[in-house]
């Protein structure tokens, strides 16, 4: 599904938040200490360096010409990211290091300062001065590994697709949105794939506008249902000139993922209807795979009577 | 032929008798009983249209199969003015890595079923496939897997052998044409 990285102030509860995700995902968490077990061969010397000194990243493993540490951790972490259906990437500037990847979704959890030093005072029955001192202590040295890995400052907000703090957040309720974001995220990868393959247009970025209150109405039915669903994230070209231009398109109003299936809805005169019809045939024709179906003025009547009164 | 059946209904015709349903269901219940030899299977019924179907069904597959039922409704939602769908009695059997057969007793749009496929996929059974005894294939929207129908209809107001009108005539034993929608 995604490649998930996560950026986390010290007693934000991000570690925690890998954890969860991790056994809900069924998948590996990157971390520091699983880098340093893993990539840099058996050497423990080695592993302890790197540990400690950020810069040592940026040297030439010995015996391999132009190869740095840092680029044996990013070649590792891309080649695991390849070959898993989902990995979570704690820590290591995930976020920076893996940005040219379409899977990626880049999460940042921070809290309070007072929430976190709470938090640290608890779990490590320490003072709220030595918890203040480690929290401050942790969040420089991670602010300091990715600036000198990648000479940038990870905590600016724009590396991020989500923010969470967890100051009134619980770990099962960030999981959540984490999960719902990259169930979408996965299924817009799909859909551009999609389009860089065929001849579609791809506008799933565009804001969800609803033409009429039909279309509003279907997709508050779709709702209640609890049913997923899109609006109009794809564009079929399903004409074209002698020059090859686009003469005719096609866009379906909604398109379920659950269910890989367009809806195109229909409450006006036959005359559109036969018209709507021959768009969706051609679709099928033209994009193999692809199921359009429409949405005639008696279904949505009838859906939206089961909405007044709910028989079964 | 027109049937009162209360002051409010008017029956136009028989659509299918009940020597025609009791002829269907036999040969329904062979078909499955043929394909899920040897399987463990676990046949769900509908509240409340199916009521009846299922209970002819699940009497015609010879077979050692469990049963349960699934009801759902429209619940209100303070987040939403039309509610939300909520299942209000949920199966006790455990599906997990079992085939499913889920009983309907009628499917038009299939946005129903698909909600109750969505849910009981969540219970991680083997597959899901659907039995209905009455399908119209036209109006279908989802891409469910019915494979198993009694009937296929068109569009006309239907009622008996669990179709209802208002709650009424749930329990006719055959399936008739109304006059007009009620």
């Amino acid at each position: 599904m995604a490649v998930i990285t996560i950026s986390r102030q010290n007693g934000s509860l991000g570690d925690e938040l890998a954890e969860y995700l991790a056994g809900k995902l069924n998948c590996a968490i990157i971390s520091r200490s699983y880098a340093m077990e893993n990539f840099f061969g058996e050497s423990e010397e080695i592993s302890e360096k790197l540990s400690d000194s950020a810069k040592l990243f940026l040297t030439e493993v010995s015996g391999q010409s132009g190869v740095t540490y840092k680029d044996i951790l990013t070649n590792r972490i891309n080649e695991i990211a390849d070959d898993s259906e989902n990995l979570i990437v704690l820590g290591l500037g995930g976020c920076i290091m893996l940005k040219d990847r379409q899977d990626v979704i880049n999460i940042r959890v921070i809290a309070s300062m007072e929430t976190r030093k709470k938090r640290i005072a608890r779990r490590y029955n320490v003072t709220p001065e030595e918890a203040e001192s480690t929290v401050t202590i942790g969040d420089r040295k991670h602010k300091r590994f990715v600036s000198i890995l990648f000479e940038q400052d990870l905590s600016e907000a724009e590396i991020y697709d989500l923010t969470l703090n967890t100051d009134n957040l619980s770990v099962e309720e960030c999981a959540q949105a984490v999960l719902a974001l990259a169930g979408r995220r996965a299924q817009r990868s799909r859909i551009s794939n999609e389009t860089e393959k065929d001849d579609s247009i791809d506008h799933q970025s565009d804001t969800p506008v609803f033409k009429n209150e039909t279309e509003a109405e279907f997709a508050k039915i779709l709702d209640m249902y609890g049913i997923e669903w899109m609006y109009e994230p794809k564009t079929f070209p399903i004409e074209w000139d002698e020059e090859g231009n686009i003469k005719m398109a096609f866009s379906p109003d909604f398109y379920l993922p659950k269910f890989d299936l367009y809806l195109e809805l229909t409450t006006m005169e036959q005359k559109y209807v036969t018209k709507k019809n021959k768009k969706a045939r051609m679709v099928m024709d033209l994009y193999p795979g692809t199921n359009v179906r429409i949405v005639y003025k008696k279904d949505f009547q009838e859906l939206v009577e089961r909405l007044k009164s709910f028989g079964g | 032929m027109s049937l009162i059946l209360d002051d409010a209904i008017d029956i136009k015709r028989i659509v299918y008798d009940e020597e025609a349903i009791a002829k269907r269901v036999k040969e329904l219940g062979a078909q499955i009983t043929e394909d899920f030899r040897g399987e463990e299977l676990i046949v769900v019924g509908v509240i409340k249209g199916s009521v009846y179907f299922f209970s002819d069904l699940t009497r015609a597959i010879d077979l050692p199969i469990k049963i349960d039922m699934i009801g759902f409704g429209n619940i209100p939602d303070t987040t939403s003015k039309t509610g939300v769908v909520k299942i209000t009695k949920d199966i006790d059997v455990d599906i997990s890595g079992k085939h499913v057969l889920v009983v309907e007793d009628v499917i038009r749009t299939g946005l129903t079923t698909a909600y109750l496929i969505q849910n009981l996929e969540s219970k991680q059974p083997k597959d899901i496939t659907l039995a209905t005894m009455l399908l119209n294939p036209d109006r279908l929207l989802m891409t469910i897997p019915v494979k198993y129908y009694g009937f296929e209809i068109s569009d006309s107001w239907l009622l008996g052998y669990g179709l209802d009108s208002k709650e009424v005539g749930r329990n006719l034993p055959y399936i008739a044409e109304l006059a007009n929608k009620i």
